[in-house]
């Protein structure tokens, strides 16, 4: 992949942009080979491989906004959508808050985001990945009697942005991933499995055997469930688990969100809102994070900001838009649209997963949950869960189908333990943390 | 835009190291939208999707390959990297292929590309707004987005069928947050589907502001939902969201063809209700998941999925129909040119029944009236779902008392379908709005119901006992 030439499309966009009667713009250009192999079975069931190609041009008329999305990089075409995207701006009502951000970035951190292992390696080679990884999840138990299909990813790319006030930077970038769903059969009771890992780097992701071990544990531990009583218990949210609460907190402490009253955050800064374990933390710098970036979609450059100290919420991320809306500064989360996480997570404790469900008396133990929150304004979670009974601190037996139900505020408030397990496999990642209460409903 | 020519080189390219069949999916997709946020047009944007996939399948491998490069040389360079799975399961020959453009019926009119006048979209927006802030002064933020697309896709397969399509796509949805300053509800509405703009003439933005601000007011009210086992009301139109999540996508052919579904080789075995019958309708006039052509360029069907309790049949993509020894059933489907084609659901509803509406809420001692759901999602292998409720009520002693926020239905698919002990006489599509995900494909569906009754579900709120 070639930045330079990727750099160069994003140049030519906006100087099109100018042309066409735009007083600033801004366009960062992305082109990625993306490689996806499955294999069921002991066959290759898909090889799909591509090179895809996107524009997203921003352009700004006397405070009025317009974005454009193309993958056509024709040259006729994208003066046709420039011009498009100008006319629309003139609907846009005026805000003096839209525009390029006062200062870009001027240094380029190396931050390890590049790994030349993932474009150099045989195709071969990653079929034969996909393909062990099936086999070796129908080894791991007897009762694995079929699987949704194993997978390798890859992606070799480049991401470059340039703006009218001259700015133009770009960088490279990787991820591979390998990820499996096997289907165990119980008497009648057929349960799926999912799990996977990501990385920037092949060194970085779990081993083939790790993750068809973790994957078919998922898929046979929870035979037998039972529903279980209605009750108000602790309960201890595996990391993946966890990680989908810290993505409702995200979209809490996004700006957008506040500004649009649309967060239950809202008024809530400097106040303390979670226990004192809660110290959230988004890292654009962390090292070959898969959220990490030297700068964000805007040319801001990136940085480590800690949200929530100690429980008290210190700041919201921002854009340039909305730092100007509600009188901040860019927090570097930029996305080029909106706003977005760069590997926000949930500072680890010192205990193991083993120990916090140790120190548990009675209590439940989630996996796995169904179903979204909607609810970000009154900011309550409700979903549908798996999992494990806790007695005397330990799995008692695996229960299904009910429901654990609360107010954000009140579970982080509730942070009463906080394991060591985090690992940076996404952009937003949490440990395992236990909740003092929470409403479980089932019979 | 694409010629008969290309297309045919490109295929007699794929198979030359063999397969069964290929195909090559062209598209272009243009699409504007405006967003309202405070009262006034906060953003426009202008999309553009182009480009070209081509697909091969031996057995049940397939190969894809996609190129949003149209030059001769890069479609050639997907030709071969589509054609390279038949290396790893040889077999099949590859002929020199002689398309024929095939017409189609048409669901909807694929109207010409001419951009009605920009002003029209920002004074829906504006409307609706308006609408829904002087509905109540409690109303504290209302949010609009307006979507009008135009997809056009040129589908070529091995067997010489060449086949073109037009799939308008308007949207229109509005989002009311209510504040008495200690809490916050809020509503959505949205509406449109395979048609113009001219559609909210008739469905007017004044009519979605009103609803969605009517919602938004009644969760600012709105208890805690109680939790634990109780009788449920799924309401009319919107309710169909269930028969989605509990029964449809495990009837998608993939899973059945896998066997990883729990409505594997059940056909004609009795999995609900006797009171339960569930089509999914490519052919519905404006509907979102209707389909003149699915994305392999087989003709939108009316499918019987359920027959008063039976296991009718499941929804076909080619790949594995041809796995199954059946036929396509129009169900093959695709969020774009980059991505190959799965089975999915079009429109799918429950048709009417004998009760009535006030009959089944009298026979309800105590239970959860879900009006509207806010979402859903279901594991295909148990048949576990759980479903957000947008609009509920609780039912005491044969009448709707209070409104309850935030609650959610939790389930299994055949158990629920099993438990169904009424269905209404009122059976209708709801407001055109949804959107489908399955393996990080999204796409456009319809949904619909009459109101039925489930004799016990679990709901999971915060009130305990």
């Amino acid at each position: 992949m070639d930045e330079s030439a990727a750099i160069e499309v994003a140049r030519e966009a906006v100087e099109t942009a100018c042309g066409c009667g735009a007083e600033s713009s801004e366009a960062s250009v992305s082109i990625a080979r993306r490689l996806h192999v499955e294999a069921r079975d002991s066959a290759v069931a898909r090889l799909e491989g591509s090179t895809g190609k996107s524009l997203l041009l921003r352009v700004f008329c006397d405070g009025r906004k317009a974005t454009l999305s193309t993958s056509d990089f024709s040259s006729d075409g994208i003066h046709e959508a420039v011009a498009r995207a100008v006319a629309q701006a003139e609907l846009v009502a005026a805000d003096e808050f839209a525009g390029l951000p006062d200062e870009t970035t001027t240094e380029l951190v190396e931050l390890e985001l590049c790994d030349s292992a993932v474009g150099d390696r045989e195709s071969v080679e990653k079929v034969d990945e996909a393909l062990k990884l099936e086999r070796l999840i129908r080894e791991a138990d007897a009762r694995v009697v079929n699987s949704s299909g194993s997978h390798y990813t890859d992606a070799v790319a480049v991401t470059a942005l340039a703006n009218s006030n001259g700015f133009t930077a770009g960088f490279s970038w990787t991820r591979a991933g390998r990820s499996t769903a096997p289907v165990a059969l119980d008497g009648t009771v057929k349960r799926i499995a999912h799990y996977g890992t990501a990385a920037r780097h092949l060194r970085d992701l779990e081993t083939l055997e790790s993750v068809a071990k973790t994957a078919v544990r998922r898929a046979v531990d929870l035979f037998g469930a039972r529903k279980p009583a209605t009750m108000r218990v602790p309960v201890i949210f595996e990391r993946d688990v966890a990680a989908a609460i810290l993505d409702d907190v995200f979209a809490a402490v996004s700006g957008a969100n506040v500004a649009a009253g649309n967060s239950w955050l809202s008024g809530r800064l400097g106040t303390r809102v979670g226990s004192e374990l809660v110290d959230v933390i988004d890292d654009g710098r962390l090292r070959a994070g898969l959220g990490s970036a030297p700068f964000d979609g805007e040319g801001v450059p990136t940085r480590r900001t800690t949200v929530f100290e100690h429980g008290m919420l210190r700041t919201f991320l921002y854009d340039t838009y909305y730092a100007r809306k509600l009188g901040a500064t860019s927090t570097g989360n930029s996305t080029g649209g909106g706003i977005g996480p760069s590997n926000f997570h949930l500072a680890p404790g010192s205990i193991s997963l083993d120990e916090l469900i140790g120190s548990t008396q009675r209590g439940v133990f989630v996996v796995d949950t169904i179903g979204f929150a909607t609810e970000h304004a009154s900011g309550t979670y409700s979903r549908g869960a798996r999992g494990f009974f806790i007695e005397g601190g330990e799995l008692a037996y695996p229960i299904d189908e009910f429901t654990i139900a609360g107010q954000y505020a009140e579970m982080l408030a509730g942070i009463d333990g906080v394991a060591n397990d985090l690992r940076f496999d996404a952009s937003v990642v949490s440990p395992s943390f236990r909740v003092a209460e929470m409403t479980v409903s089932g019979n | 835009m694409f010629d008969e020519a290309l297309l045919s080189r490109l295929i007699g390219r794929a198979l030359q190291h063999g397969g069964e069949f290929a195909d090559v999916f062209c598209e272009r997709r243009k699409s504007l939208s405006y967003r309202l946020q405070d009262g006034r047009i906060h953003d426009a944007s202008y999309g553009v999707t182009l480009g070209v996939g081509i697909r091969v399948v031996v057995g049940e491998s397939g190969g894809y390959a996609c190129s949003d490069d149209l030059s001769l040389d890069a479609l050639l360079h997907a030709a071969d990297a589509a054609s390279l799975i038949a290396r790893t399961a040889p077999g099949g020959q590859s002929d020199a292929v002689e398309l024929r453009a095939v017409p189609v019926a048409a669901v909807y009119e694929s109207q010409a590309d001419n951009a009605p006048d920009p002003k029209r979209y920002v004074a829906l927006l504006e409307r609706a707004d308006g609408t829904a802030r002087r509905y109540d002064p409690k109303v504290v933020a209302v949010n609009a987005h307006l979507i009008d697309e135009m997809q056009e896709v040129w589908i070529a397969t091995s067997e010489g069928r060449f086949v073109c399509d037009r799939r308008p796509l308007v949207t229109l949805g509005v989002q009311v947050v209510a504040s008495d300053k200690k809490e916050r509800g809020s509503g959505y509405v949205g509406d449109g589907g395979r048609t113009s703009i001219a559609y909210f003439d008739r469905e007017t933005p004044e009519l979605l502001a009103t609803e969605a601000a009517r919602i938004a007011t009644v969760n600012l009210a709105a208890s805690p939902a109680p939790a634990g086992e109780m009788e449920m009301i799924v309401g009319a139109g919107g309710g169909g969201v269930l028969l989605h999540e509990a029964v449809g996508h495990g009837l998608e052919s993939d899973f059945n063809r896998r066997g990883t579904s729990l409505y594997s080789g059940r056909i004609g075995e009795r999995v609900a209700s006797e009171l339960v019958t569930i089509y999914d309708d490519g052919n519905l006039a404006e509907e979102r998941g209707s389909l003149n052509v699915d994305d392999e360029g087989v003709p939108g069907q009316h499918k019987v999925l359920v027959e008063n309790g039976v296991l009718r049949g499941y929804m076909q993509d080619r790949l594995n129909a041809r796995l199954m020894g059946v036929e396509s059933t129009g169900s093959g489907r695709r969020q774009s040119f980059r991505f190959s084609p799965q089975p999915r659901m079009c429109n799918t509803y429950m048709p009417s029944g004998v009760w009535d509406v006030d009959e089944i809420v009298a026979s309800t001692k105590r239970g959860i009236y879900a009006k509207s759901f806010a979402g859903g999602q279901v594991e295909i292998s148990k048949g576990d779902f759980v479903f957000m409720v947008g609009e509920g009520y609780l039912v005491e002693n044969g009448k709707i008392t209070t409104p309850v926020r935030n609650a959610t239905i939790i389930g299994n698919g055949p158990d629920a379908m099993m438990k169904v002990v009424a269905v209404g006489n009122d059976s209708r599509l709801a407001r055109r709005h949804y959107t489908c995900g399955k393996g990080g494909q999204y796409v456009p569906v319809g949904v619909g119901m009459p109101t039925v009754k489930i004799s016990s579900i679990t709901v999971g709120g915060t009130q305990h006992g």
